[in-house]
């Protein structure tokens, strides 16, 4: 566990240098809460976004400095270095969701008092409702592409996700066209908001916890029999 | 004297590259050089003993396989990689608190003494150092939580001689404090080696084709420079290697003093670990 707290010891004072990066993110936030009164919805989902993307370039980083290489010359196997990463990704999608749903009221409240004109209302069960999304979303490419990544590489590995999640959405659009067309089913709108009204939280979570695991299982077989790091 | 690294049959194969049955032993206070050419197979051998890339073959560390006791043993070794570290982005201070978390034997201390002797900026990012800096911060973080081993891939390169002698220094007495430690020195400075080595391995086409220790090589090998008549006189099995030169023949033995007697060679010149280096690589048998 000693060396896991070090490797994301390792990987937070990497992304130190993001200093700027993070002053972008909070410039992007104010102009979309700025930009009209539907807007503050997005906030959680750009926070998650880029806390996630920013923590999947520490993959950048090592690949850089060849630093699974010398890790490895360290009393750590590769089961923890596998481990160290997507508890890293896993939490930063997490904070970035947890400070998205916090500032997104506090930041609404601001803005309201300054355009007195345009008061916006926040939905609380639409603001989590968006933050899961956003958590979803940002959790459905880092499970596609840290896989990826120890394949070929952080370079070739988010051009292969690219085309990963491309065949994805797809084969989504492909299923939904074949159910509503061609099979002529009728989807109920109405029965499945409510059915995800009553169940939502518990199977995105669900689903959550299953797409890390199957991904965590490929990067590790995949990281283990890698012949050359 | 025990053998603290033990190393049997070790194979690995690339794309036309393979590491053929490597088999040596480091033993207790001995600092061994393995020297050879690029892409000989040194940083393969290196990071297939450290298990960093899958190889077949008995590895072991204090009589220990490292597959099985891996952590164990790493935590014992100090290691430098020529092509890479921790990250381009952190400074010496932050790679201090890293470390501890790695070595319960980590001592703060004595990495900063370290720092300050090389006389590296504390808070400047490794990015901005020049290569001679970056060596030597690789060095400081490798003997910073006393290992019992040091295992280095090309640890002088980039180095000015003054730089180059200062951690010569420093392995010469890493030695010293404690016998029972052991040095694996890959490099292809072999002057270096000539000064500190106890042990010389030369690798080529990925096989060890020189394993003796380093007094005996200088002792024992020399350079017969002769005409072509007193060249075809040398039986085949009295040398090992030779080159045919613009005026002479220049040949490489093994035993200078027997070859002296036997054909009443008057001078055999030394042989340098350099000179038996580029026989073995561009000489004929």
């Amino acid at each position: 566990m000693k060396e896991i707290c070090g490797l994301i010891k390792k990987d937070m004072l990497n992304l130190s240098s993001y200093k700027i990066s993070l002053l972008v993110m909070f410039v992007c936030v104010l102009a979309i809460g700025g930009a009209g009164e539907e807007m503050w919805k997005y906030i959680p989902i750009v926070m998650t976004t880029m806390t996630g993307m920013i923590a999947l370039s520490t993959f950048s980083y090592d690949e850089n400095a060849k630093s699974d290489e010398y890790v490895l010359s360290l009393p750590v196997n590769k089961k923890e270095m596998v481990i160290e990463k997507y508890i890293l990704v896993i939490s930063m999608a997490l904070i970035g969701g947890i400070i998205g749903f916090i500032i997104t009221p506090i930041f609404v409240n601001i803005l309201n008092n300054i355009r007195a004109d345009n008061i916006i209302n926040v939905d609380y069960n639409s603001l989590l409702y968006t933050t899961l999304g956003g958590i979803f979303g940002i959790s459905l490419i880092l499970t596609i592409q840290i896989p990826s990544i120890y394949k070929w590489g952080a370079e070739k590995g988010r051009i292969q996700m690219f085309i990963l999640f491309f065949i994805i959405i797809l084969l989504a659009l492909g299923i939904a066209y074949l159910v509503t067309h061609n099979l002529g089913i009728n989807i109920n709108e109405n029965a499945i908001n409510a059915f995800f009204q009553k169940f939502g939280i518990a199977i995105v979570i669900c689903l959550l916890i299953f797409m890390y695991y199957i991904s965590y299982r490929i990067s590790y077989k995949v990281f283990k029999n890698k012949s050359n790091i | 004297m025990q053998a603290n690294i033990k190393v049997k049959n070790l194979n690995k194969k690339y794309d036309g590259f393979e590491l053929k049955n490597i088999s040596f032993e480091i033993p207790e206070g001995c600092i061994v050089g393995l020297i050879g050419e690029n892409g000989a197979g040194k940083t393969t051998t290196i990071k297939s003993i450290l298990n960093i890339i899958n190889s077949e073959g008995e590895i072991q560390f204090f009589g220990k396989d490292i597959k099985q006791s891996e952590k164990e043993i790493k935590s014992k070794l100090g290691v430098v990689l020529d092509d890479s570290f921790l990250s381009e982005y952190l400074t010496p201070k932050k790679i201090n608190s890293i470390m501890k978390n790695f070595y319960n034997t980590w001592n703060k201390k004595l990495f900063e003494n370290y720092i300050k002797k090389f006389k590296l900026p504390e808070n400047k990012m490794v990015k901005d150092f020049s290569s001679g800096m970056k060596m030597k911060l690789k060095i400081a973080t490798a003997i910073s939580h006393n290992p019992q081993i040091l295992i280095l891939d090309e640890p002088t390169s980039g180095l000015d001689p003054i730089v180059r002698n200062e951690i010569l220094d420093i392995f010469r007495n890493f030695i010293a404090e404690d016998e029972t430690r052991s040095i694996l020195i890959s490099t292809h400075i072999t002057t270096d080696l000539e000064h500190i080595s106890d042990y010389i391995m030369f690798i080529k086409n990925g096989k060890i084709t020189l394993n003796l220790p380093t007094s005996e090589i200088l002792e024992n090998y020399g350079i017969v420079k002769c005409s072509e008549n007193d060249f075809k006189n040398i039986s085949k099995e009295d040398y090992e290697y030779y080159r045919k030169e613009k005026y002479q023949y220049e040949v490489l033995v093994n035993n200078k003093n027997t070859i002296k007697n036997k054909y009443g060679i008057s001078t055999i010149d030394k042989a340098s670990i350099e000179d038996i280096m580029l026989f073995y690589i561009k000489g004929e048998k």
